[in-house]
């Protein structure tokens, strides 16, 4: 049994569609309009949110402080409180999410942007590792994840053509989304023809690196049922973070998103990943999807059968705005819960499930269990 | 097998490349493009009326967008300034020189410039400044088309006109 928390909801989101390239927009310009679109969802100014965290990388804006530009698309006069984390959104919502816990504040924005295309985001994940050996080989993400894919298949005997079908399954979800980048079907038969980039991980099988910029609105009770007339209430919430050194970890399996997970069910009061209705993950590729489906306790499928729906948004296979991507999670579980989601609606959503990760192979994990109604009376 | 080394290794050295390319984006490439014809654009606030140069999308201070682009006058007035003994890298100016804020007329922010063509000690708050543009033909589009800022011998301007503008 947990303590009593406050009731804290997601009231809002905004997001542009997800582009491989925006010519005409620099980053905090991108987010300016989305800012204003997620205040004008919840109908208020600006003068009337207490607390900002944006999130973004230094690295990928080109520019050290480079979040500090966000501020000027943000609001932010008269002074406000502010945090900025170097980590995707869906980290800097839980880090709202505990600044809301405090009492001190109830609304806050939770802002992401990344300019991805102005520089090469392999090299920058490059630097994420550790300088003297994994970095200095030049070792990117896709090549991590390969490795783990390889030790995944090894372990669980999962093939490629496994892999096509889960990756299939996002690309059809994706065509119901008009915010994702790749809205194409393709077959896992047409995605297992797709050349190896790093084997075993095919080009179908990695995600379109795009940009975007988004806002997520979150308030307390009292607050959110005034914002908003179905808010996303989160019913638990944990953040879990595992070593650097890749070789030190279990590669075949995510302790931390296994951790993160239970954690916050426990305090959503749920027995099990099962009782919600759909789940978006932040899985770069298929076989960070079966990872996170087993540290969730769920059963891989590829469609029908029982169970919550994966990934109806298509997914980080249809849209990876890096930095944005967990955000777009979060969003997109307010979406469904809110009966905000169009043609991806899952019918009767009441629990969703979001989650965010960081670093080489799942590294850190954050998890979101929601619900339609308030978690305490 | 190979000997180990026989002095320790203290130290590593690492590469860091990482290129960019960075979009303008509409509001600055417009400013830019003026440059060309010897006209500098800012944007106003739709809520207070304020002019910032570059022009920008929202006002910072606002919040409110800025949709409407203005021509500003190329003069205006030094709001503070320093005088540089050192070099700076990239750049070969003769020491010392004067690196300033100047608020144009009609703008509410400042921008950053090089006085030139007077003696450093001549610059103070409230010099009367204006630009130096490359001669036609050479302008490219660029922040290298206003060469410098140099004192237009008007008389000075009041504290007051520009104290907000700093």
């Amino acid at each position: 049994m947990t303590a009593t928390l406050r009731n804290v909801a997601v009231v809002g989101f905004a997001q542009l569609p997800v582009v491989a390239r925006d010519e005409h927009r620099m980053a905090t310009e991108m987010l300016y309009p989305v800012v204003r679109e997620a205040l004008a969802q919840v109908g208020v100014e600006r003068d009337a949110i207490d607390y900002q965290v944006s999130a973004s990388t230094d690295y990928m804006d080109g520019r050290p402080f480079g979040f500090v530009a966000a501020l000027d698309v943000m609001g932010s006069w008269p002074p406000r409180q502010d945090l900025h984390l170097e980590m995707d959104g869906a980290f800097a919502a839980y880090y709202a999410w505990l600044k809301i816990q405090t009492g001190e504040v109830d609304t806050a924005l939770v802002a992401t942007h990344g300019k991805v295309s102005e520089g090469e985001p392999d090299r920058v994940f490059n630097l994420a590792l550790e300088p003297y050996y994994h970095g200095a080989i030049g070792l990117d993400p896709t090549s991590t994840s390969a490795l783990q894919a390889s030790a995944f298949m090894a372990r669980t005997g999962a093939t490629d053509a496994d892999l096509a079908r889960v990756a299939s399954r996002s690309r059809a979800a994706g065509t119901r989304n008009p915010d994702a980048q790749l809205r194409e079907a393709a077959s896992a038969e047409s995605l297992q023809r797709t050349p190896f980039k790093v084997r075993p991980l095919r080009d179908g099988y990695l995600p379109p690196i795009g940009e975007t910029a988004t806002c997520l609105v979150l308030a307390a009770e009292g607050k959110a049922e005034t914002l908003c007339d179905r808010p996303a209430w989160i019913h638990g919430t944990h953040h879990i973070s595992e070593l650097q050194t890749i070789g030190a970890r279990d590669l075949t399996r995510s302790a931390s998103a296994r951790l993160a997970a239970e954690k916050a069910l426990a305090m959503a009061g749920l027995a099990s990943a099962r009782e919600v209705d759909l789940v978006e993950l932040l899985a770069t590729n298929p076989v960070e999807e079966l990872i996170l489906l087993d540290a969730l306790g769920l059963e891989a499928r590829s469609g029908g059968g029982s169970g919550p729906a994966i990934n109806p948004s298509g997914g980080p296979l249809c849209a990876h705005p890096i930095m944005s991507t967990g955000s777009i999670r979060l969003g997109e579980a307010f979406r469904q819960l809110a009966g905000r989601a169009g043609e991806r609606q899952v019918a009767k959503a009441a629990r969703a499930i979001a989650h965010g990760a960081q670093g080489h192979c799942l590294q850190q994990n954050v998890v979101f269990v929601l619900g339609s109604e308030r978690r305490w009376s | 097998m190979q000997e180990p080394p026989a002095e320790p290794v203290k130290y590593i050295d690492t590469n860091v490349r990482l290129p960019y390319h960075y979009v303008a984006g509409d509001y600055r490439a417009r400013q830019l493009r003026a440059f060309k014809d010897r006209k500098i654009l800012g944007s106003r606030c739709a809520k207070t009326g304020k002019v910032f140069i570059p022009p920008v999308p929202n006002s910072p201070e606002s919040f409110a967008p800025c949709t409407e682009f203005v021509e500003v006058p190329d003069r205006g007035v030094v709001t503070t300034f320093c005088i540089v003994n050192i070099p700076v890298i990239g750049r070969s100016l003769e020491l010392p020189y004067v690196a300033a804020s100047v608020a144009l007329d009609g703008a509410d922010i400042s921008i950053f410039a090089l006085i030139l063509e007077c003696k450093p000690e001549d610059v103070h708050m409230g010099t009367r400044v204006e630009a130096v543009w490359k001669p036609d033909g050479e302008r490219q589009g660029n922040h290298e088309d206003i060469l410098h800022f140099r004192p237009t011998g008007e008389p000075d301007a009041p504290l007051e006109s520009f104290i907000n503008r700093l």
